[in-house]
């Protein structure tokens, strides 16, 4: 194993293998540092690999060739509560057809095809490896050293695409030494396996058409959501929950998970399912209040690492946004190559390309999403309060029928109450 | 359904040194343990009678919740796994 490149990439995910394939697309000498067996051995997500432009322009033919699962045709959310669900649902034929707006993808199988695309394009993969320390010279990051396999490896130039924790950011001084509770949130999935006709019949799809949903009302109280999507044969479901709620409302993620998966309107989309892998994973939540500085004399982060993720409550991205920090981190190491400087003066130009592209302004516009997420009503009463109001609606017994207006008035009295409806409706909409 | 089936299904390659190390000391004295209920795998046990903290590393899905959620610093030592061992996820 050579022991000096020209760049070093930490990890092995969406950013990570972005950045390896740039930079190894211009010719430079990049070794791919990945601690898990595999890439992606070690990576869950809850989701939906949305569209990423930027990699289509890498790898024209990417949608064609990447191990992808369903395209989602369907996206539906649903307001639940021990006992009731009200669920809407959007479908249209544009989100069935190229170029699709997003799709399910297995991580060990997607993460694993991405970094053999970067090898295939001249990267050296090193897995089995995890990095230790950075390693500094004259002030500047000049390498790292790696356990597992044991070593050092030295370049003039590192990218931190480490992951939600990021040491090497902290070791770097670029992040925050302790997170905030109140920015960072876990997820854990069930994958169950199911036959393909079974999943096509029951979530009324065709072809490679996939569902994603998403659910409020079903952490027992506790800040967070819940989701499922369809895989080809098997449906993933878990829940997400913000850490600073989750730590002080005394309940675990499994029993609540369990809870979930038996609320009778769920119980029945996951009958006849055989659970087959339990996973969880941490989540930046933050959003642009969270992001670390992103450069550093001899050190560039990207993807997760950077707290890179929009957790909007509409759409929840993070690999578009990491595939497109570690793009941007690649071309910035090709410039530094180029001027054969590795200090802050060139390497600022990525938190500049960031700065200019969709990935920092869509965070920037979101930038106060995450306060109507702290709404804490949101995770009960309301849910409870738009069943129960459909419940009074469809209810006929014989007794006399409240005007509509009426009932909607004393059900929020009742389950909310008006002030705070009025001030949670005023904070939703200054967030989003 | 069993809580226990849950976590029968995912993969480890367990390391006999431990990634993440303990004062157990500091557990003792802390106030909120917040870590007990937040591990997503359960590998931390309170024994109330004992005031007593238990940490097990062999089924640790290497996510970091309780790196976030100790108020106490109690870790002297929280790293990922050596390279090659840990959780290994099939399909998820």
């Amino acid at each position: 194993m050579s022991t000096h490149y020209q760049a070093i990439v930490i990890g092995a995910g969406p950013a990570g293998s972005s950045a390896a394939l740039t930079m190894a697309r211009a010719g430079l000498d990049v070794a791919l540092v990945e601690r898990g067996a595999y890439p992606g051995e070690k990576n869950m997500f809850g989701g939906i690999l949305h569209r990423m432009t930027s990699i289509e322009e890498v790898l024209p033919d990417f949608w064609t060739r990447a191990p992808l699962e369903r395209h989602i045709a369907k996206k539906g959310t649903t307001f639940m509560t021990g006992e009731a669900s009200f669920h809407v649902q959007h479908e249209t034929v544009n989100f069935d057809r190229a170029p699709y707006n997003g799709y399910t993808v297995f991580r060990p199988r997607f993460d694993r095809w991405l970094a053999e695309e970067a090898v295939a394009a001249g990267a050296t993969l090193i897995t089995r490896a995890t990095v230790d320390d950075l390693v500094r010279t004259d002030g500047r990051i000049a390498g790292v050293t790696i356990v597992g396999r044991s070593g050092q490896l030295n370049a003039p130039v590192v990218i931190a695409a480490d992951g939600v924790l990021s040491f090497t950011a902290k070791k770097a001084g670029l992040r925050q030494p302790k997170f905030d509770a109140g920015q960072m949130a876990v997820g854990v999935k069930a994958l169950f396996d199911m036959p393909r006709e079974v999943i096509d019949d029951r979530f009324g799809l065709a072809r490679d058409q996939g569902f994603a949903n998403e659910f409020v009302g079903c952490t027992g109280g506790v800040r967070g959501g819940g989701f499922l999507y369809t895989n080809y044969d098997s449906l993933s479901l878990g829940l997400v929950f913000h850490l600073a709620s989750l730590r002080t409302s005394g309940k675990t993620p499994y029993d609540l998970l369990n809870q979930f998966m038996e609320q009778p309107q769920v119980a029945k989309l996951l009958r006849g399912g055989r659970l087959q892998e339990y996973s969880a994973h941490l989540i930046p939540e933050g959003g642009y209040h969270m992001v670390p500085e992103l450069f550093g004399n001899g050190i560039l982060v990207a993807g997760d690492a950077a707290a890179l993720c929009n957790a909007t409550g509409v759409n929840l991205e993070g690999i578009n946004l990491a595939s497109h920090s570690g793009i941007l981190a690649g071309n910035t190491v090709i410039e530094a190559h180029q001027r054969q400087d590795f200090s802050t003066t060139t390497l600022k130009r990525y938190k500049e390309r960031l700065d200019l592209s969709w990935v920092m302004k869509d965070l920037k516009g979101f930038r106060n999403a995450p306060k109507m997420l702290h709404i804490e009503r949101i995770y009960n009463e309301y849910p409870e309060l738009v069943c129960s109001m459909m419940e009074h609606l469809y209810r006929i017994d014989g007794t006399p029928k409240t005007s509509i207006p009426k009932m909607i008035l004393r059900e929020v009295r009742a389950k909310v109450g008006l002030k705070h409806a009025i001030s949670d409706a005023l904070t939703a909409w200054r967030a989003l | 359904m069993n809580i226990d089936e849950i976590f029968d299904n995912t993969s480890f390659t367990i390391d006999r040194e431990p990634h993440i190390v303990l004062d157990y000391a500091v557990c003792s004295s802390c106030d909120n343990r917040g870590c007990v209920n937040s591990c997503p795998a359960r590998c931390y046990t309170w024994s109330q009678e004992e005031q007593k903290m238990t940490f097990v590393h062999d089924g640790c899905l290497e996510c970091g919740t309780c790196y976030v959620v100790c108020q106490r610093d109690a870790f002297t030592r929280w790293r990922y796994p050596r390279g090659g061992f840990g959780v290994a996820y099939r399909m998820t």
